[in-house]
């Protein structure tokens, strides 16, 4: 009963003080407050080079701040074991801007990753996995090597294989860049339906008319800093 | 729906595809048919030093060598009492016993023919010594102490020799039980330096693999699969061209039926110890793999 009413104000990512830089660059972000509350949904913006992907991949516990704290789930990963951090990305599905399919695995042994990784057994991996594909139109290519898929097509394997295993956060970079706009709308929903069960969703975007369509606050990032745009309209 | 099931045991690194197999495996393959002709080696000499030792344990013969002068029976007996108490008040002695003529030319039948009259000829006459038992002489420190007391006695020459022998032999088991674990370090580095390689090759899928929640052990077990398997195959491989070259070598050496080198025989044993030498390389290979991967993704990543 508390868990339910708290699940608005329950952070489950929270930064402080956060600087991201690579080697001896200078910073690509400096000085990040970010506190998201479980079952947000929002969208991540800024030009290009402003530092989208770089926050994501800190948030997917791919790159550590150089600076800082960030706690996630409420552990903080600076001081996480290497065993309770893959439990923690366990927890979180990405897809990545550029993908990151294993080129040389079918599509379906890409969707299945993330449940084998889970040691879940092979029947009940195909029934997902069967599933999720034909819902991203994707039955006829299931078992096409990834490399000899379109953009787009690959770009639905990304996303059925970040949300197979139903995460606590979705982190998505450029989601819908690559898909017609049909598929947009149904990609959209995917993770409007998978916010509504109670998941984190962060999106990164450059389209205008996504932010304006489906109106959500954004993170901004710009400048080195970051700043949040509340949604105009309420959510819907 | 046979290439859906056949998908299923794709891995997600791609290690059957890898060029350092042929590498890995060859070097697997070599370094086990190595080790086997080496552990061959060490059986050999094992049961070959442990037959010498039995017919040296057993006792030792004493030859006793005629006079050049022709000596009363007094005399003669003079000469033997003094060889045999030699041995009589030394510790260790069980029983000293002259062999008798009879025995003597039973053993010399071979060359005189049964019906031969040894009475006449200068034949010496021999002692067998009769060791307690688990007791045994510095063969060489006796044999010059007998010298001093009796010069004309000798200690069978063979029991010195076997144990000098002896000696040698055990350098060389040590010697090649030094090999054995040359050839095993050898087979672990190269496992380690190919598994190393491979994971630098195959970063950005395990770095993926990790996002999605992977953690070492998962990425270890994919390496340990390959270890198992490439182990096996290898090894199965260098086994059997060991075990020609040593059917080879027993079939040639099995014209030389003397003592000496006859006792150098594989038992059954020994055969099967060596046949196993395929599953222990697998299971070897594969906890090898399987920390060499844990070890180097702990600093790697
Ligand atoms: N691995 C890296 N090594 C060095 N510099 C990097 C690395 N990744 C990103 N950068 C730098 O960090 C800055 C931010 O890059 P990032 O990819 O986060 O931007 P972005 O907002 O995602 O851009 P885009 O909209 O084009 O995807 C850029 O200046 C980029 O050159
Ligand atoms: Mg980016």
């Amino acid at each position: 009963m508390e868990a339910h009413k708290n699940m608005l104000t329950e952070p489950i990512i929270d930064m402080y003080n956060v600087c991201i830089r690579y080697g001896k660059d200078p910073d690509v972000l400096k000085d990040i407050k970010l506190t998201l509350q479980k079952g947000s949904f929002h969208f991540l913006t800024g030009k290009s080079g402003a530092g989208k992907t770089s926050l994501l991949s800190m948030m997917y516990l791919a790159l550590k701040p150089s600076a800082g704290t960030v706690m996630i789930f409420g552990s903080n990963i600076g001081y996480a074991s290497r065993d309770a951090m893959a439990a923690l990305r366990r927890r979180i599905g990405v897809v990545f801007q550029d993908f990151r399919l294993l080129e040389h695995l079918s599509a379906y042994d890409n969707v299945a990753i993330p449940l084998r990784i889970r040691g879940m057994g092979e029947n009940e991996i195909k029934k997902r996995v069967k599933e999720l594909l034909s819902w991203v139109e994707l039955d006829k290519s299931m078992d096409k090597i990834c490399s000899t898929l379109s953009g787009g097509e690959k770009q639905r394997v990304a996303i059925a294989r970040a949300v197979i295993n139903r995460p606590e956060i979705l982190l998505a970079d450029e989601p819908t860049g690559n898909v017609d706009n049909d598929i947009a709308v149904k990609l959209m929903k995917l993770f409007i339906e998978l916010n509504k069960l109670g998941t984190t969703v962060v999106i990164a975007t450059h389209s205008k008319e996504l932010i304006a369509e489906y109106n959500y606050p954004q993170i901004h990032l710009e400048n080195k800093g970051l700043k949040i745009i509340p949604a105009l309209r309420r959510a819907q | 729906m046979k290439k859906a099931f056949l998908n299923r045991y794709h891995s997600e690194i791609p290690l059957k595809e890898e060029k350092s197999n042929l590498f890995l495996e060859v070097s697997t393959a070599v370094s086990v048919f190595l080790f086997s002709i080496v552990l061959a080696a060490y059986f050999m000499m094992t049961s070959m030093v442990s037959s010498w030792n039995k017919s040296i344990i057993d006792g030792l013969t004493v030859q006793i060598m005629p006079s050049s002068e022709a000596l009363t029976a007094d005399e003669e007996l003079l000469r033997l009492n003094k060889v045999i108490s030699f041995f009589d008040e030394r510790d260790g002695v069980e029983k000293v016993r002259v062999i008798s003529n009879e025995q003597i030319k039973h053993i010399m039948s071979p060359w005189l023919g049964e019906n031969a009259n040894i009475e006449n000829l200068p034949i010496p006459k021999l002692l067998d010594v009769k060791l307690k038992n688990g007791k045994t002489f510095d063969y060489q420190k006796v044999s010059s102490e007998l010298k001093e007391v009796a010069s004309y006695a000798s200690i069978d020459n063979h029991g010195i020799w076997l144990q000098k022998l002896m000696k040698s032999a055990a350098a060389l088991k040590m010697l090649s039980l030094f090999v054995l674990a040359v050839v095993l370090s050898a087979l672990a580095f190269s496992l380690f330096y190919a598994v190393q390689t491979s994971l630098r090759v195959h970063q950005n899928i395990i770095e993926i693999l990790h996002i999605m929640g992977a953690t070492d052990n998962y990425v270890a077990k994919q390496y340990a699969k390959r270890g198992l398997w490439t182990g096996f195959i290898s090894s199965v491989i260098g086994t059997i061209l060991g075990f020609g070259v040593l059917i080879m070598i027993s079939h040639l050496s099995s014209g030389l039926e003397t003592g000496l080198i006859g006792s150098a025989k594989l038992s059954l044993w020994h055969w099967g110890t060596i046949a196993l030498l395929p599953p222990m390389t697998a299971v070897l290979s594969m906890i090898l793999s399987f920390l060499s991967v844990k070890q180097t993704l702990g600093k790697m990543m």
